[in-house]
C-alpha cells in the first residue's frame, strides 16, 4: 500500500465478529416482546389456482387465536420495485400463482394453536393449468398467469447498440452456443423471521433486511400508512446474498395481525417456507453468439437470455439486466445486441442473487475460451485484449475511472503459474480463467445516495449515525474503521447507531455494492466536517494553526512539533462551553446518470464506480465417473483499497464457495410447482470438506471517489468464480459444457455428446 | 417444524421395552440416536403415541469379543465403533463404511442398529406433511401409486444405509427380540424388498444383537455422493474377501443391499457379479442424481473398490 493509514487496510477483527462467534448475537427470531404471539400462514397447496372462498371463522373461534388475516385486510396495494411491475398482493386476493403463496395469516398465543388455527381456515380452490418452464409459458396457448403479461413475458429488456448484424457479416469467426443453469437456492443460515408491534398508531418491524428505508417505504405503501409510522429497525441479519433485498410476504401478514390482534406478532418460517415462499433465485438459459477478428478482438455480441422469474416481478428488471452489466462492465465489444426476457411461470418468487447469471456468465467465459482455442490463443491473451481500461467506456457508456481487467488478471495468472501449469497438464487435469467487473451502486433516484451524522461525546467518544445496514458481510465494521481513522480515535470509542429508519438517513442498502463506496463515503464525510470543527476549536486553544494539526489516539498533536499535544476531550468540552457541540453530516451522491432506466434507457453512467476481478481454478475431472475436484483457487479483485484486508478475504473465500465451488453442487429441483429439495440435505451447498486451497489476492487501483480509494469487496469474486471452474472443466476434457451445475451426470453426458460428433 | 405430542419412556432393560410397546399398542416407536426417525417425526411422517427411548439399556450399547463371533451392541454408536479395535482388525469394510457415514457429528448420535433399521428414502416422500399434502400421498404414505415415477404400482425409495452392505459382506447375523419370541437370522434377510416397508420385523421386535463371525478379512466400502461428507449415498459399494471368498453388496439403489459372491475376483467374475445385480435394480429419478447414471457407476464403482482391495492384498 502507497499510503499510511492508522486503522484502515489493518487485518482488524470485525466489530461484530465476537458476538457471533458466541452465540450472543441476537436475530429477529430470538425477540421476545411482552405479550408477544406467535404468527403462522396458511399457504396454497395449488400452482395456480382461483380462490373461491375463504372461511376463517372456524379458527377465530379456537381458545388462543387472537387474529385471523386475509387479503381481505390488505389494502389491495401491489408489489414491485417498479411502478410497472407492480403486481404481487403479497397475500392472494383471488388467484394463487405458486405454491407456498401466502393466503391468511393467523396470530395465536402459541406456536401448536396458530398451526391448529390453520387446519381451520377452510379455503375453497379452483385449479387452474399451470406451467413450470419459460419456454413453454411463452408459448400462444400457454395458461396467462398475469392478465397484463402478454405471453407470461414479465419484462423484455432490449440493448441495442453499433451495427450489429454488420458487424458478425464481417467476422472473421463467429461462435453461437446455448447455455443453461438451474436455479439455486440463496441457503441462508437464518431463516425469514418478521417481528411486528404496532401501538397507537405506529408499527415498529423487524427482520432480516438489506436496507431499512427502502423497506419501510415499501411497507408504507402496503399499508397505506405514513412513512413516518412505519419504523423498521436494526437487527443483526444472518445471511443475505439477494434474498432480503426486498420486502417479503411475511412482513405484511406479521404486520396486518399486529394491528388486528394489537399485540407484538412473531413469525418464524420454517426452512421449507423459507426456501420455498421467500424469494429464490432464476433459472437461467442464455443463447450467446460471438464475432472476433482473426487476433481475437471481440468485434459484436448478440445475446438471448431467458429468466425463469417464478409467479411475480419482484426485481424484474434488474434480474434480467445485470448478468449483461457485469459482463459488459468487463469487456470492450462495441456492436451488441442484448435480449433479455423474464417470464413468469407458477413457481416460488424469484430476486436478484450475489452470484446471479451463471449460465449467462459461465457461457461467456467458456465461449471465449472455445473462441481463442480455435484462434490459436491462450484464453489469457484474449482476455487481456479485450479487457477494458481505465478511461474507457462500457458498451452502454459507462466510464470506467479506476482499476480495469489486466492487473486482476495477470496477478492471478501470475500467482497461479498459468503460463507453466497450462503447459505441463496431464490428462484429467485443467485451468481455467474468469473475469467480471462490478458496478459499485446504481441508479435508485434519490435513494442512491446515503447521509451520516456524527456526535463527539462529552468524553471525547463519537456516535455515528448511518443508514449502512449489515446483513453479515461486516458493513457496520467497516463504518466504524472509517469513522476510526478519520476521527483519531480507537474503534471502541465509537458507537454505531444504524439502520433505522426514524433514527438514521437514507442509504442504498446493502445490495448494490454501494456499501464502501457510497454509505462509506458518507461516513467519512461527516466525520471530516467533524475533525473540521474540533480542529478548528484546537487551533484556538492550543493557538496553533489548523493546518497543522491533527487527531492520533485521542489526542490533538501537531504534525510538526509532536510536543505540541492536547486530550481531544479538551476540545470536545471546550466546544460544550461554547455552545457549539462538535456535531456534523456528511453525504455522498454517487456520480451517475439518472436519466438511465432499466428498460427504457438502458444507456449511460450506471454507476460511480467498478470493481474489477479475475479467478483462477485449477480442476481434476475423472472421467469415468464425471467427478471433479478443485484442488487450487487463485482470486485477483480489485476491491479499490481494502478497509479491512481480512473481512476482503473472507468475502472472497465465501465467494469462492457459493460460486465457484457450488457451480459443481448446487440445483434447486423441481416437481412441477414443488421445491424437491427445500432443505439444507438435498440442497447441496458446498462443506468445508469440499472446499480448494483458496489463495485471495487484493488488487489495490486506489478509485479516485472511494472512501480511502475503496470500491466493493467481494462480489467480484462472487460473479467470476464459477467461470474459472467450468473454463477449467472444459480445458481437461476438451468438450462443451452447456448444463450447469457440473453434477457428475452432467459431466458424462457432456462427454457422452461430444462422441457423437459435437466437438468444439 | 414441531412434532405431534408423544409420551416419553426410558426402560432399563428389553423386557420393559416390550412391554410398554405393548401398552401403547404398537402406536409406540424404539428411538436410539433419533438421528433418522426425529427428522421424520418433524415431518409428521411418523406420528407414534410414545416414543419408548433404549439408549438407557446398558447391555445394547457394547461390542464383545465372543470368541468366533464379534457381538455389537445396537445402540453402539458410529463414531465409537470406527475407533473399535476389533472394527479395524477385523472388519476392514465395516471401518470404512463407518467413516463414511454421514458426518462426525451425527455419527457420535447415531447408532449402528439405528442405522440398520433406517427408513427407506425418496425426495417424494421424505417431505413435510404440507408438502405431501400438495403433491398427493404416494404409495408410501398409503396413497394409491407412486410419485416419482407417475403411475407406478411399486415403491422405489432407496434404503440407503451406509453400513449394513458392509455388513452384509461380512456375513453378519441379527438378533430380534419381540414380545413372543427372540430370533436370530442373516442380515439379508431382514429385507423384504418392498421399499414402502422394507423390513421382515414383527410389532414390537428390538434388534439386541448384531453379530458378524470372527475371521479376518481384506475389504473395503465406496460411496457415490455430491459433497465430501453428510450426504447419504446414491450409490454404495462394499467388498469383504474372506476366507477365500469376496462378497460384494451394492446398497442405495433399491429397498435393500444388493449381495453377490464370488470365488476368486477375476475381472470376469467381477463383470458378471455386478450382472447379476444390474439385473435387479432399478433406479429411478427420486434422489439427486440421474437414476442411469448411478446405474452405469455400479460396475465402475464396484470394479475399482475390489480391485483396491485385492491390490491392497498384495
Ligand atoms: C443429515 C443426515 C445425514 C445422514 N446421512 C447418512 C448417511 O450418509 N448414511 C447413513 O447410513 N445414514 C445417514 N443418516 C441417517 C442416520 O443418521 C444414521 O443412519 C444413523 O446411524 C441412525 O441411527 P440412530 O441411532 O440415530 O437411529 P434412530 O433414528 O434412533 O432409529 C432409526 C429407526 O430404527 C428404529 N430403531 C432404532 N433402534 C432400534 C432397535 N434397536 N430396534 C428396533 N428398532 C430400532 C427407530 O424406531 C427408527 O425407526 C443421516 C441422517 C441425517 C439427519
Amino acid at each position: 500500500m502507497d499510503r499510511e493509514y492508522t486503522i484502515v487496510g489493518t487485518r482488524m477483527t470485525r466489530t461484530d465478529s465476537l458476538a457471533k462467534v458466541t452465540g450472543s448475537a441476537s436475530f429477529t427470531a430470538d425477540l421476545k416482546l411482552p405479550r408477544m404471539l406467535c404468527a403462522k400462514v396458511l399457504r396454497s397447496p395449488h400452482p395456480h389456482a382461483k380462490i373461491l372462498n375463504i372461511d376463517t371463522s372456524r379458527a377465530l373461534r379456537l381458545p388462543g387465536v387472537k387474529a385471523v388475516v386475509t387479503a381481505a385486510d390488505a389494502h389491495g396495494v401491489k408489489w414491485g420495485v417498479f411502478k410497472y411491475t407492480q403486481d404481487h398482493p403479497m397475500i392472494a386476493v383471488d388467484r394463487v400463482r405458486y405454491v407456498g403463496e401466502d393466503v391468511a395469516g393467523v396470530a395465536a398465543a402459541d406456536e401448536e394453536t396458530a398451526l391448529e388455527a390453520l387446519d381451520l381456515i377452510q379455503v375453497d380452490y379452483e385449479p387452474l393449468p399451470a406451467v413450470f418452464n419459460p419456454e413453454d409459458a411463452m408459448k400462444k396457448d400457454a395458461p396467462l398467469i398475469h392478465e397484463e403479461y402478454a405471453n407470461n413475458i414479465n419484462v423484455h429488456v432490449h440493448i441495442e447498440v453499433g451495427e450489429v448484424d454488420e458487424a458478425f457479416g464481417q467476422a472473421h469467426l463467429v461462435r453461437e452456443d446455448t447455455f443453461h443453469a438451474a436455479g439455486e437456492a440463496y441457503s441462508t443460515l437464518e431463516p425469514y423471521a418478521t417481528v411486528a408491534s404496532y401501538a397507537n398508531g405506529y408499527l415498529d418491524l423487524w427482520m432480516p433486511n438489506a436496507a431499512p428505508h427502502v423497506r419501510a417505504k415499501a411497507l408504507s405503501n402496503l399499508l397505506k400508512m405514513p412513512l413516518n409510522k412505519v419504523r423498521v429497525r436494526r437487527i443483526n441479519v444472518g445471511g443475505h446474498f439477494g434474498s432480503r433485498s426486498e420486502v417479503s410476504p411475511g412482513d405484511l401478514v406479521t404486520s396486518l395481525l399486529s394491528m388486528k390482534a394489537g399485540c407484538p406478532v412473531k413469525l418464524v418460517l420454517t426452512r421449507e417456507e423459507n426456501a420455498a415462499c421467500t424469494r429464490q433465485v432464476h433459472d437461467i438459459q442464455a443463447t450467446i453468439k460471438t464475432g472476433v477478428k482473426k487476433d481475437g478482438t471481440i468485434t459484436a455480441k448478440e445475446f438471448r437470455v431467458v429468466y425463469d422469474g417464478g409467479a411475480y416481478s419482484s426485481t424484474g428488471p434488474i434480474a434480467a439486466s445485470i448478468p449483461y452489466y457485469v459482463y459488459e462492465e468487463a469487456y470492450r465489444f462495441p456492436n451488441v445486441r442484448y435480449n433479455g426476457y423474464r417470464v413468469i411461470t407458477n413457481k416460488g418468487i424469484r430476486g436478484m442473487y450475489g452470484a446471479h447469471g451463471r449460465a449467462f456468465l459461465c457461457g461467456n467465459e467458456m465461449q471465449l475460451d472455445m473462441i481463442a482455442r480455435e484462434l490459436g490463443m491462450d484464453p489469457m491473451e484474449i482476455r487481456l485484449k479485450n479487457g477494458l481500461k481505465v478511461g474507457e467506456e462500457t458498451a452502454t457508456k459507462s466510464v470506467i475511472i479506476s482499476g480495469g481487467l489486466e492487473e486482476p488478471i495477470r496477478r492471478a495468472a501470475e500467482q497461479a503459474n498459468w503460463t507453466e501449469k497450462r503447459a505441463g497438464l496431464t490428462e484429467g487435469e485443467g485451468i481455467g480463467m474468469g473475469c467480471v467487473a462490478v458496478m459499485c451502486g446504481f441508479p435508485m433516484g434519490f435513494r442512491s445516495g446515503s447521509a451520516c451524522y456524527v456526535k463527539l461525546n462529552d468524553d471525547g467518544q463519537a456516535t455515528i449515525v448511518t443508514g449502512i445496514c449489515d446483513t453479515g458481510m461486516g458493513n457496520e465494521s467497516m463504518a466504524i474503521q472509517i469513522a476510526s481513522e478519520v476521527l483519531g480515535i480507537p474503534v471502541e470509542d465509537i458507537s454505531l447507531v444504524n439502520a433505522d429508519t426514524v433514527v438514521t438517513n437514507l442509504d442504498p442498502g446493502a445490495y448494490s455494492q454501494a456499501a464502501s463506496f457510497v454509505g462509506g463515503n458518507a461516513v467519512k464525510r461527516a466525520c471530516e466536517d467533524a475533525k473540521r470543527q474540533i480542529l478548528g476549536f484546537a487551533a484556538t486553544k492550543m493557538n496553533h494553526p489548523a493546518e497543522d494539526l491533527d487527531i492520533r489516539d485521542r489526542t490533538i498533536i501537531s504534525k510538526t512539533d509532536p510536543s505540541k499535544s492536547m486530550p481531544m476531550r479538551w476540545i470536545v468540552r471546550e466546544a460544550f462551553f461554547q455552545g457549539k457541540p462538535i456535531a456534523a453530516t456528511g453525504a455522498y451522491m454517487p456520480k451517475v446518470d439518472f436519466q438511465r432506466e432499466w428498460i427504457k434507457k438502458p444507456y449511460g453512467q450506471m454507476a460511480g464506480t467498478f470493481s474489477f476481478g479475475c479467478s483462477v481454478a485449477e480442476v481434476t475431472v475423472d472421467k469415468e465417473t464425471g467427478q471433479i475436484r478443485i484442488p487450487h483457487f487463485v482470486a485477483a479483485h480489485d476491491c479499490g483499497n481494502p478497509i479491512n484486508t481480512m473481512a476482503v478475504e473472507g468475502q472472497i473465500e465465501g465467494s469462492v464457495q457459493q460460486a465457484g465451488v457450488a457451480v459443481l453442487t448446487e440445483e434447486t429441483r423441481w416437481t412441477e410447482g414443488l421445491l424437491l429439495n427445500p432443505d439444507l440435505l438435498e440442497y447441496k451447498v458446498p462443506l468445508a470438506c469440499d472446499m480448494p486451497e483458496i489463495e485471495p489476492l487484493i488488487v489495490c487501483s486506489n478509485d479516485p471517489e472511494g472512501p480511502f480509494g475503496a470500491k466493493e469487496g467481494g462480489l467480484t469474486t462472487r460473479m467470476n468464480a464459477y467461470s474459472a471452474v467450468v473454463c477449467a472443466a472444459h480445458n481437461a476434457l476438451g468438450v462443451p459444457l452447456n448444463e450447469f451445475p457440473l453434477t457428475p451426470d452432467r459431466v458424462l453426458k457432456a462427454l457422452d455428446a461430444a462422441k457423437g460428433g459435437d466437438k468444439s | 417444524m414441531i412434532t405431534s405430542k408423544f409420551e416419553f419412556r426410558s426402560p432399563k432393560d428389553v423386557e420393559e421395552a416390550v412391554r410398554l410397546y405393548r401398552e401403547f399398542q404398537g402406536e409406540a416407536v424404539y428411538l436410539s440416536g433419533g438421528t433418522d426417525l426425529v427428522p421424520r417425526m418433524k415431518l409428521g411422517l411418523e406420528k407414534p403415541k410414545a416414543v419408548i427411548d433404549l439408549k438407557r439399556i446398558v447391555p445394547l450399547t457394547t461390542v464383545e469379543d465372543q470368541g468366533d463371533w464379534i457381538r455389537i451392541g445396537p445402540l453402539a454408536r458410529i463414531f465409537d465403533l470406527k475407533q473399535n479395535d476389533l472394527v479395524g482388525d477385523y472388519f476392514p469394510a465395516l471401518e470404512a463404511s463407518l467413516e463414511a457415514t454421514s458426518c462426525e457429528s451425527l455419527q457420535m448420535r447415531g447408532t449402528i442398529g439405528g442405522n440398520l433399521l433406517q427408513n427407506s428414502r425418496c425426495l417424494f416422500y421424505n417431505q413435510s406433511e404440507f408438502w405431501r399434502r400438495s403433491k398427493g400421498f404416494c404409495l408410501k404414505m398409503g396413497g394409491e401409486s407412486c410419485n416419482a415415477v407417475p403411475g407406478a404400482k411399486t415403491c422405489f425409495a432407496n434404503y440407503c444405509s451406509d453400513n449394513a452392505p458392509a455388513l452384509c459382506t461380512l456375513s453378519a447375523e441379527i438378533e430380534l427380540s419381540g414380545p413372543d419370541e427372540v430370533r436370530r437370522l442373516n442380515l439379508e434377510e431382514l429385507y423384504t424388498n418392498k421399499a414402502d416397508k422394507p423390513f421382515d420385523l414383527q410389532p414390537g421386535e428390538i434388534l439386541t444383537a448384531i453379530f458378524v463371525p470372527k475371521k479376518k478379512s481384506i475389504g473395503g466400502y465406496e460411496k457415490l455422493r455430491v459433497r465430501g461428507a453428510i450426504d447419504y449415498p446414491l450409490l454404495s459399494a462394499a467388498f469383504s474377501f474372506v476366507d477365500g471368498t469376496g462378497k460384494l453388496a451394492i446398497g442405495a439403489v433399491g429397498p435393500k443391499p444388493y449381495v453377490v459372491e464370488m470365488k476368486q475376483p477375476s475381472h470376469d467374475a467381477i463383470g458378471e457379479a455386478v450382472e447379476v445385480v444390474l439385473k435387479q435394480v432399478r433406479p429411478v429419478g427420486n434422489t439427486v442424481l440421474d437414476p442411469d447414471y448411478r446405474k452405469r457407476m455400479i460396475p465402475v464403482l464396484a470394479g475399482r473398490l475390489i480391485n483396491k482391495v485385492m491390490e491392497g492384498a498384495k
